[in-house]
């Protein structure tokens, strides 16, 4: 049954939830929020943000660098403290739906992901604002998470509808009952029209691009690869890999070798990116996909086509983080309204 | 396998043979035991340089000494080509999908290497010796840029060529004033009546450069092979060997873990395959 928690509890619940557990939050900064580690909960720099922050939920479980240890001295096992992420937003919980197929589902299991994942709970909010470049409703997303979450918190100006999703969750809510009370039929209503009125509010945003619900993006991509499209946007792109970096789903990385600060040889997993020019070519010189145009069709291919067949979902949550990333203003809702216009 | 999915284990560098100018077989010994099965790959790790993947070129019956044939031709291999025996490197592995040895019995087998691509291919035919009564004949048709390029020389000429289970032939694309035997790329020597082979009860393994597999692919079309028999190796940018870096990508593929041995069928309708 969804909780409620007065806003008055809301201290005592962060501070009894986090008790043993190592917290993230958002932070806002430079005009962005931003995801932040917390070390004690300060209420006038942490928050839980409108909407999604600047860096991706992926960044938790799969870092930008990751140190793998000396070839031939692995990484001990550390001892990974439980973490709390609050604040995670309906289009990043989404995006783990692919870096838990790549990392977790498809065999071998890469060992580091699964121990962070396993370790890490998700407190997720309903989205209460949007930005210009938030387009989830037109993969098929909403601003508020169904399922996939440990605990779901729907702001209200009083206080927070706490919804379990995991036995985790349920165990968390059951420990903190004291501060927490049943929802209402009347505060649900409320937390209904509030997520309605928001997803209205970027369903219009996004079909004014041209992205109304429901349209088919894997079409749209397999009927255009000879398509002059790809050139004329790639005509744009720099290669700078920010697009990628910015991404929530994106998960191709690459091993890197070299000496260590302290003189050994280490191996370090770090995020790659698909448009660079040497992403895909082999020692010899040999490249499936010299060109920039080639590279940029095989990200929308790989996004919108190879895991709509391999998940059943598109590897994009509509979060807009590569518009705001781009060097070379690349949007990618123009991309797909031209390939969709196209096909 | 390391239960560290990126990292290797150590292995010695035994002993390196010089096959041609820019052709080396490795000896390694792993520090412990590697058994692969023919087809499946392994990534070598130069210590400090970074890794690549090769296909075993010796016996997989074998699992405490693997050989392994490498072409000079980027970053790794030329440090690879630099070492000497003694030398202490990475392996990672066994990767990939193997030859599905179990639909090659009862059946005739043609196998066209192209240069270096014969190392996987002589790992191939190892397995076949191991239980040669399985199948009903092993035709090698090999190609090599000039008598100088051909690998496993003594073998090719000597060994191979005096086994009477084994139907061997090499061609050059140039010979030179020593060299009697054939010329002419791999598919001129590929010509269905002198093959002696029914394309309806055979199957063709194919490892080489992307130009040769693709002429060789089209020939073996044109003499009556099915897409399906027809086994091709695919080169890609194997890096962490298990599916998840994205690098290796071959349309609804990875190189590394569907493959690196696609049937023709399974790969043709997919764009630029031979790029």
């Amino acid at each position: 049954m969804p909780k409620w928690l007065p806003k008055d509890n809301l201290i005592k619940f962060i501070n009894q939830v986090s008790a043993h557990a190592a917290l993230f939050a958002q932070q806002s900064f430079y005009g962005h929020y931003h995801l932040v580690p917390v070390k004690e909960w300060q209420v006038d720099k942490h928050t839980f943000g409108a909407y999604r922050p600047f860096e991706p939920l992926k960044s938790v479980f799969f870092p930008p660098r990751e140190s793998l240890g000396s070839l031939f001295q692995p990484n001990s096992d550390k001892d990974q403290p439980d973490r709390i992420v609050f604040g995670v937003k309906n289009c990043d919980l989404q995006s783990l739906r692919v870096h838990d197929y790549v990392f977790l589902h498809s065999d071998p299991i890469d060992p580091e992901y699964s121990r962070l994942r396993e370790k890490t709970m998700l407190f997720t909010f309903d989205c209460t604002d949007c930005l210009e470049i938030c387009f989830c409703t037109a993969v098929g997303e909403q601003p508020f998470p169904k399922s996939g979450f440990d605990i779901n918190f729907s702001p209200l100006p009083d206080g927070f509808i706490l919804e379990s999703g995991s036995v985790r969750g349920e165990t968390i809510l059951t420990k903190c009952a004291p501060l927490l009370e049943e929802a209402t039929a009347s505060q649900m209503a409320e937390r209904d029209a509030q997520r309605q009125n928001l997803s209205q509010r970027i369903a219009r945003q996004a079909t004014e691009k041209g992205l109304k619900p429901g349209l088919d993006f894997q079409k749209a991509v397999r009927n255009t690869q000879e398509s002059a499209l790809w050139k004329k946007y790639a005509a744009d792109c720099v290669e700078c890999g920010a697009c990628n970096m910015a991404c929530c789903t994106c998960h191709c990385f690459l091993l890197v070798d070299g000496l260590s600060a302290a003189g050994n040889n280490d191996r370090v997993k770090q995020w790659d990116s698909c448009l660079y020019r040497n992403f895909a070519r082999v020692a010899g010189g040999a490249n499936p996909r010299p060109l920039r145009a080639e590279r940029l069709y095989n990200r929308f291919d790989k996004k919108f086509n190879f895991f709509k067949d391999k998940l059943g979902t598109y590897a994009c949550d509509g979060c807009g983080r590569c518009i705001e990333a781009c060097t070379g203003k690349i949007d990618i809702r123009d991309v797909l309204a031209e390939a969709l216009h196209e096909s | 396998m390391n239960p560290k999915l990126y990292l290797p284990i150590a292995a010695t560098l035994e002993k390196v043979v010089e096959e041609t100018h820019n052709i080396k077989t490795f000896f390694l010994t792993p520090s412990s035991p590697l058994a692969f099965l023919a087809g499946q790959f392994v990534e070598l790790t130069v210590p400090g340089v970074g890794e690549a993947p090769f296909t075993p070129s010796s016996s997989p019956a074998i699992s405490d000494r693997l050989e392994i044939t490498i072409m000079r031709a980027g970053t790794v291999t030329e440090r690879l080509h630099a070492l000497a025996p003694g030398a202490r490197i990475g392996i990672r592995g066994p990767l990939g999908q193997p030859y599905p040895l179990d639909l090659f019995q009862g059946k005739e087998i043609l196998i066209a290497g192209g240069g270096v691509g014969l190392a996987p291919l002589r790992a191939l035919l190892f397995a076949l010796f191991e239980d040669i009564g399985k199948y009903k004949k092993i035709i090698v048709r090999y190609g090599a840029r000039s008598p100088e390029d051909i690998v496993y020389r003594q073998a090719v000429e000597k060994a191979w060529n005096k086994a009477d289970a084994l139907d061997v032939m090499t061609t050059v694309d140039k010979g030179n004033a020593f060299w009697t035997g054939h010329t002419g790329v791999v598919t001129s020597i590929l010509d269905k009546n002198k093959l002696k082979i029914n394309p309806a009860a055979a199957v063709a393994v194919v490892c080489g450069p992307p130009i040769m597999m693709k002429f060789t692919t089209l020939k073996l079309l044109e003499i009556g092979f099915d897409p399906d028999a027809i086994y091709l190796s695919m080169e890609k940018n194997m890096s962490c060997g298990v599916g998840k870096c994205g690098h290796c990508r071959l349309g609804p593929y990875y190189a590394c873990k569907e493959g690196p041995v696609f049937t023709y069928r399974q790969i043709m309708d997919l764009p630029k395959i031979w790029e």
